[in-house]
C-alpha cells in the first residue's frame, strides 16, 4: 500500500511533469537537434505489483524527431527505459535524491537516444527546480510555459484521482474554464476546463469562450515571481503584476490548488 | 441632445415610464415650436397631462382613430413639424399598421410614436389590450427605430434621442410603475448600443423593457446562491439591434437567454437569433417570452406564468448551465 500523497505525486510526475519533456524537446533548439531525425521509443516506469501490467509508465514514441506522448500506457519493447523499483523511489529521484537511481535499460544499444533523454530530463529538472528567474527571455518563456502546463495538468490529474478538495471543486462546477496567461505571450497560455466532476487540461489560449477566470500576469518576470514564490500574491495584485480576470475568490481557490500541485511535485 | 431632464430616484418611485414620457415631452414642446403631441383620445392614459398644462394648443386629439392619427402625423411631419403620437401599443402597431408602414416608414418622416401599455403591462384589460406582437411588426418596418426602455430614466433618454435624431421612432413603454433600474439618466445611453447591466462570463441574459430589472435580480441571486457569473445586457434598441454586443456575448459566454414581454416569435429573441445564425459560432440559446396569447391578469402574474420574471430566468439559467458549450466530450488532458 502506498501513502496517498506518494500516489498523487507519482501521478503528477507521470502525467503532468514528464509530458513536459516533449515541450522542452520542441522548444530548446540544442535539444531539438539531438532528436532530429531520431526514431525511437523512450519509457519511464515504476514497478508496482498492483498496477495493471505490473508497472506505472509514461512513454514517448519519437518518429523522425516528432514526439507523441502516451500516458498510462506500457510499451513492451522501448528502446530506452528508466525503470524505478517503485513509485516512492521515483518520487524521491524526481524530488532531487540522486541516490534513488532507476535501472537504465537499452543504454548501450541506443546510446544517442539515452543521452538525448538524459539531457532533456536534466533541462526539465533545471526548469522546475529553479529558485530564481532566468535572465534570458527564451528560458523565461519556456519556464513559464512548463509551469503553466504542469499546474493545469497537475490539478486535472489530481481531480481524476479523486483528490477530495479538487474533486469537490469540479463536481460543484458548471462547465467552466480557468486559464493561465501572460500579456504579450500567448504561446505560454494554458487552461483547465472543469464540469460536474470532470476536468481537462489544455494548452494554448482557450478560444471557444471567454474563460470564467484567468490568472493573468503583465510579464514573464511577474509570472515567475509568483511561480517561484519570490513575489507575494497580494503585493503583485496590488501593483498590477498579477491580474485576476474574474472573481478573486475563484483566484484564491485556484491558487490553493496550484500550491497543492507545487508541494507534491517540488 | 435635448438634455436637461434631471429626475431623482425619489421622483422615480412616483413616476411610471409613461409619466416620464409626459414630462420629457413637456420639456421638449416648450423649447421647440415644431413639436406637437397627437393622441387618439388617450391623452390621460398616455400621460400627456404635463404637455396639456404647458402647451394645450399643441396637443391634438383626433378621437378614437389611430389610423387617422398616423395619417395626420405623417402630413404634419412632411410639413416640417415633429409630431409625437401616443397611444396603446396594441393599437399603434396593429390597428394602424398600414398607416405606420406606408405613411410613416415608407415616407421616412420625422414622426415619433410613443406606444404605451405595452407587452402585458395592461394585463387585466385582456388579450385585446396585450401588445405582444408589436415588436415583430415594428422591427420589420424599414427606417423605423424601435426602442424598449427599461425604466423611466431610459424612457427620458429614448424620448430625447427620438427628438434629436431625424426619422420615425417607435418607443415601447409600459402602463404601470416600472421598477427603477438606473440611478439617473447618465449611464451612457446610445441608440443601437446595448448597456451591460451586470458583467459575467458563464452566460448572457439579453433582455428589454421591464424584463431587464428581472434579469438583473436573477443575476444577483444566481451570483450569491450558485456562484454563477451572469452577464445581463439591456438591449433597449431592438432595431437596429446591437450586432457587436450579441457577437461578443456569443464568443465570450457561449450561452444566451433572451427575455422579453412579447411573443417569442419575431421580437428580441428572434432578432438575437438572426445575428447568431449569421455569425456562425455555436451557442446554447433559449428564448423566454410568451408562447401564445397570454393569460389575463396582473402583469406580475403573467410574467411569472411565462417564466420571464426573476424566478423564471433563474430556472432557465440553471437549466442551460448544464448544457455543454464544446462540441466534443474529450476529457483527456492535452499532452
Amino acid at each position: 500500500m502506498h501513502e496517498q500523497n506518494e500516489l498523487y505525486a507519482s501521478k503528477i510526475f507521470f502525467n503532468a511533469a514528464l509530458p513536459l519533456l516533449k515541450v522542452i524537446a520542441n522548444d530548446v533548439p540544442s535539444i531539438k537537434a539531438k532528436f532530429d531525425k531520431l526514431t525511437t521509443v523512450l519509457q519511464i516506469s515504476a514497478l508496482d505489483p498492483e498496477a495493471e501490467g505490473g508497472k506505472y509508465s509514461t512513454h514517448f514514441v519519437i518518429t523522425e524527431g516528432v514526439w507523441e506522448t502516451k500516458l498510462n500506457a506500457i510499451h513492451e519493447a522501448p528502446d530506452v527505459e528508466l525503470e524505478f523499483k517503485d513509485i516512492e523511489t521515483m518520487n524521491a529521484f524526481f524530488k532531487g535524491n540522486m541516490l534513488k537511481l532507476p535501472k537504465f535499460k537499452g543504454i548501450i544499444k541506443n546510446f544517442g537516444a539515452f543521452t538525448a533523454l538524459l539531457t532533456t530530463l536534466l533541462k526539465l529538472s533545471a526548469l522546475t527546480g529553479a529558485t530564481e528567474a532566468p535572465k534570458d527571455e527564451e528560458t523565461q518563456t519556456l519556464m513559464v510555459k512548463c509551469f503553466f502546463y504542469l499546474l493545469s495538468s497537475g490539478i486535472s490529474q489530481l481531480n481524476k484521482m479523486g483528490h477530495a478538495e479538487i474533486k469537490d471543486w469540479t463536481t460543484k462546477s458548471p462547465d467552466r474554464v480557468y486559464a493561465f496567461a501572460v500579456d504579450g505571450h500567448p504561446e505560454v497560455s494554458a487552461f483547465i476546463r472543469i464540469k460536474a466532476g470532470k476536468s481537462r487540461a489544455g494548452r494554448g489560449e482557450y478560444k471557444r469562450a471567454m474563460p470564467f477566470f484567468t490568472l493573468r500576469f503583465d510579464s514573464l518576470t511577474s509570472a515567475l515571481g509568483i511561480l517561484l514564490s519570490t513575489d507575494d500574491m497580494l503585493e503583485a495584485t496590488k501593483a498590477g503584476r498579477l491580474i485576476m480576470d474574474g472573481g478573486p475568490e475563484f483566484g484564491a481557490q485556484l491558487g490553493g490548488f496550484m500550491l497543492e500541485v507545487g508541494a507534491l511535485a517540488k | 441632445m435635448a438634455g436637461g431632464f434631471v429626475y431623482t430616484a425619489v421622483d422615480q418611485t412616483a413616476l411610471s415610464t409613461a409619466e416620464i414620457y409626459g414630462k420629457a415631452l413637456a420639456d421638449i414642446i416648450l423649447k421647440d415650436p415644431k413639436v406637437v403631441a397627437i393622441t387618439a383620445d388617450l391623452a390621460k392614459s398616455t400621460k400627456l397631462g404635463d404637455v396639456l398644462k404647458v402647451c394645450p394648443e399643441r396637443v391634438i386629439n383626433v378621437g378614437i382613430a389611430e389610423q387617422d392619427m398616423f395619417g395626420v402625423a405623417a402630413g404634419m411631419a412632411r410639413a416640417g413639424m415633429i409630431p409625437f403620437l401616443s397611444g396603446f401599443s396594441a393599437f399603434t402597431s396593429m390597428r394602424a399598421c398600414d398607416q405606420l408602414h406606408t405613411d410613416i416608414c415608407y415616407q421616412n418622416v420625422n414622426a415619433k410614436i410613443i406606444a404605451t401599455h405595452s407587452g402585458t403591462s395592461f394585463g387585466q384589460a385582456g388579450s385585446t389590450h396585450h401588445a405582444i406582437t408589436d415588436l415583430a411588426i415594428t422591427r420589420a418596418m424599414p427606417n423605423l427605430t424601435v426602442i424598449v426602455p427599461a425604466d423611466g430614466f431610459e424612457t427620458a433618454n429614448a424620448v430625447n434621442a427620438a427628438y434629436d435624431n431625424f426619422g420615425p421612432y417607435y418607443i415601447r413603454i409600459n402602463r404601470g410603475f416600472d421598477r427603477v433600474l438606473y440611478e439617473n439618466q447618465d449611464y451612457g445611453f446610445e441608440v443601437g448600443k446595448a448597456v451591460e447591466i451586470c458583467p459575467g462570463t458563464d452566460i448572457t441574459v439579453i433582455a428589454c423593457g421591464s424584463c431587464v430589472f428581472q434579469a438583473k435580480q436573477a443575476a444577483e441571486f444566481l451570483k450569491n446562491a450558485d456562484g454563477l457569473s451572469v452577464r445581463v445586457l439591456n438591449m433597449h434598441t431592438i432595431s437596429p439591434i446591437d450586432v457587436e454586443a450579441i457577437q461578443k456575448a456569443i464568443s465570450d459566454t457561449r450561452r444566451i437567454i433572451t427575455v422579453e414581454d412579447h411573443l417569442v416569435t419575431g421580437g428580441l429573441g428572434s432578432a438575437v437569433a438572426e445575428v447568431m445564425a449569421q455569425y456562425g459560432k455555436g451557442c446554447a440559446f433559449k428564448m423566454l417570452g410568451h408562447k401564445g396569447f397570454a393569460m389575463i391578469g396582473l402583469q406580475e402574474d403573467i410574467m411569472a406564468d411565462a417564466g420571464i420574471d426573476a424566478n423564471g430566468i433563474i430556472a432557465s439559467v440553471r437549466e442551460m448551465m448544464n448544457a455543454d458549450f464544446e462540441e466534443d466530450d474529450n476529457w483527456d488532458d492535452e499532452v
